[in-house]
């Protein structure tokens, strides 16, 4: 036994110093998340129990009262359905047309490489820049969309409701409307960030097995669409995972948009406040960090509500092979 | 279960031919290989056999029904593909019932959740449940039903492969180098399982290898592809014993052919100078090649046709494979040997070789056999 503990003891000690070591690497990585990423996180949370405002001496504790503001005024109300109109919108159709995208972009040949370009450059663009050219396009008299839409007028499309109605009373007003204003957002949104869907989708498809289309097609799936169903869906099913997440986090983040268009308050009658516009406005433009920091909280919590559920996807239902 | 039948058929990709006019007859029950060097053609053949690639001309009948223009998904053959392209998020079992859900079961049963629920589901799955346990049987993967393909070895995916191929009844089996994945003890294994599988369903096997001995143990027949054409097509010991090109003999056999130059001078042939007592007509060319197998060859000291040193020596226990730098010219061949002899084949040996000339297989300057040449062979020792 002696001896045994005896020759236990420098491995022991080996492991300790391995172990030393092992947190000692770590170390420089460990500090840095702490310090840029769980300490800001914690500020916000401890500052979105008081009322404090950046130069006030000090502050007030005020409880959960920010948060219930959220869950009352109509202002968040409005914040709240017009960031899930923006994200129920646009990530389900921006996947898909990322998706469809890339199918039709992969079985094409060389001109292929010409479509990925045309479809990735919204992405690559300034999107200030282009808020202000779409706020040229979507101007109510001399916007390119209007007057386009005009054309119909005194056409047998007249008959359609909407052409009727345009060419009567005026063509929408689309972002001094408080029924278009999101949707326009929406729309300017999947038109930006599909083409990066598409791009994450061809690296995708080019992992696909192509004996598979072989073996489907032996096995006696005839049509395309079953062809998609056995193989190419289940295949894409990591990277469909990795885009939807993505797409959540990224239209939860939509804020340039809006500012750029309205720099004042988030669309007619606040149709288009959104969480990041609204952070903004109150903790930055109003200096009202108590709320703003509250707003910040829910807001990291959408988002790991989000990167959880990715997670357990990733583990439980789909295939990586 | 349908002969098949092949009619000159050609294939190009782009301007290089890959087919030039391959044709071949295979009865309801036969077991065919398609054997040759890699780039031959044979995969390209075997995937517009199965309707995967379309000829660029010549025909395909299935049972005396042309099948050229018929997509592959409706011409009902089975194919086990090299890589075995078993569908990576399906179980085992999943897999296996694919072909059979695909045939069988209309749009709306197959949707997931509702497609069990929808009329006639229930009777039509029962019975593809019962076919896929069978093939299971068969095959001895019945344990494994439900795992994914990611959790099994090399074996147990091709058997996998394999069970999607049989679980339904095709017109014919098309197997594209299910083998060559496998390791070497498991592909010796195999083999002879699929030999057997081929007795039990008496069904029509077309199959695509490399391996020479793989086609020699398998088939009825082997068909020897090569540039895109089929050089000889028949039972794997005429293949062996009675190539029609040199090509052939050169493929088939394992250690190669000896190959040696034969001359003619006035009526008798001569090899490195030497006469064989082997009188021919002057009509026959006067550059030929013989072909020799390694077995043919024994060891001699009376006056031996050929000698040389040993320079390298193999043995596998049962037999003995000497390869011996002849003196009379840089080339080496050889010596197929019995164990008892392995004390006389010590490296750098010399040893004299011997033949029979009735053994030896004569090619033109081409590589065409020459059978009348071998025929006058036997007239003279007749004589003798």
């Amino acid at each position: 036994m002696a001896v045994l503990d005896a020759d236990l003891q420098p491995l022991r000690k080996e492991e300790n110093r391995q172990a030393r070591t092992a947190w000692g690497l770590a170390a420089p990585a460990l500090a840095l998340m702490i310090l840029i990423l769980l300490v800001p996180v914690c500020v916000a949370i401890v500052l979105s129990f008081s009322n404090y405002a950046l130069g006030n001496p000090g502050f007030d504790w005020v409880g959960v009262q920010n948060y219930e503001r959220l869950f009352t005024r109509s202002t968040y109300e409005k914040m709240f359905i017009a960031t899930f109109t923006y994200v129920v919108t646009v990530v389900p159709i921006s996947v898909g047309l990322g998706l469809g995208a890339a199918m039709l972009v992969h079985s094409l040949g060389r001109i292929g490489d010409i479509y990925k370009t045309i479809y990735f450059l919204p992405v690559m663009a300034t999107l200030l820049a282009m808020a202000i050219a779409w706020e040229f396009m979507l101007h109510p008299t001399i916007g390119m969309v209007n007057r386009t839409l005009a054309m119909a007028c005194g056409t047998w499309m007249e008959a359609i409701a909407f052409f009727g109605n345009g060419c009567a009373d005026g063509f929408p007003l689309w972002l001094r409307d408080r029924d278009y204003a999101i949707w326009v957002v929406c729309f300017i949104g999947i038109w930006q960030g599909f083409g990066f869907n598409m791009v994450l989708y061809l690296a995708g498809l080019t992992s696909v097995h192509r004996e598979l289309y072989h073996a489907a097609e032996m096995d006696g799936a005839r049509s395309a669409w079953e062809r998609f169903r056995l193989v190419t869906w289940p295949a894409l099913g990591p990277t469909t995972v990795f885009v939807v997440t993505i797409s959540c986090i990224r239209a939860f983040q939509v804020f340039d948009t809006i500012e750029a268009f309205w720099p004042q308050g988030g669309g007619p009658n606040k149709s288009a406040y959104v969480m990041m516009f609204a952070i903004f406005e109150k903790g930055v433009q109003q200096n009202l960090i108590g709320i703003g920091s509250a707003i910040t909280v829910l807001f990291l919590v959408f988002v790991m509500f989000l990167t959880l559920i990715q997670r357990w996807l990733v583990e439980r239902k789909v295939h990586y092979g | 279960m349908a002969d098949l039948s092949i009619t000159s058929i050609t294939k190009r990709f782009g301007e290089t031919p890959v087919l030039k006019g391959v044709s071949l007859d295979v009865v309801n029950g036969e077991f065919v290989s398609l054997v040759g060097p890699s780039g031959c053609g044979k995969s390209t053949l075997l995937r517009i056999i199965a309707g995967l690639e379309a000829p660029t001309t010549g025909n395909i009948a299935l049972g005396g029904v042309d099948v050229t223009g018929t997509r592959a998904a409706d011409r009902n053959l089975s194919m086990v593909f090299q890589s075995y392209a078993l569908y990576p998020h399906l179980s085992v079992g999943e897999n296996i019932a694919v072909p059979l859900r695909m045939r069988e079961l209309n749009g709306l049963q197959r949707l997931p959740v509702v497609g069990s629920v929808m009329p006639g589901a229930r009777a039509h799955n029962a019975r593809i449940a019962s076919q896929v346990s069978r093939a299971a049987d068969m095959l001895e993967i019945a344990a494994l039903l439900d795992r994914k393909p990611g959790q099994l070895s090399g074996g147990q995916r091709q058997r996998v492969a394999l069970g999607r191929a049989l679980v339904r009844n095709p017109a014919a089996f098309l197997l594209d180098e299910p083998l060559s994945n496998l390791d070497a003890k498991l592909r010796v294994q195999t083999r002879a399982e699929i030999a057997e599988l081929h007795r039990n369903l008496a069904a029509t096997f077309i199959y695509v290898t490399h391996d020479q001995v793989e086609a020699m143990t398998m088939s009825d027949r082997i068909a020897v592809m090569m540039d895109g054409e089929i050089l000889q097509c028949a039972a794997p010991d005429i293949i062996y014993e009675d190539p029609d090109d040199i090509r052939v003999a050169e493929f088939i056999g394992s250690p190669k052919i000896n190959i040696l130059p034969l001359e003619r001078s006035g009526t008798d042939l001569h090899l490195f100078g030497r006469s064989l007592d082997w009188h021919v007509t002057s009509a026959t060319p006067e550059i030929m090649q013989l072909g020799l197998r390694p077995e043919a060859l024994h060891l001699t000291q009376h006056t031996p046709r050929l000698t040389g040193r040993v320079v390298h020596f193999e043995n596998l226990g049962s037999e003995v494979f000497a390869q011996i730098a002849l003196d009379d010219d840089a080339m080496r061949v050889t010596l197929r040997a019995t164990p008892a002899q392995r004390q006389m084949l010590g490296l750098g040996a010399e040893v004299g070789l011997g033949f029979d000339t009735r053994v030896g297989l004569v090619f033109d300057a081409r590589g065409k056999r020459l059978r009348s040449v071998e025929a006058m062979v036997d007239l003279t020792s007749e004589v003798a």
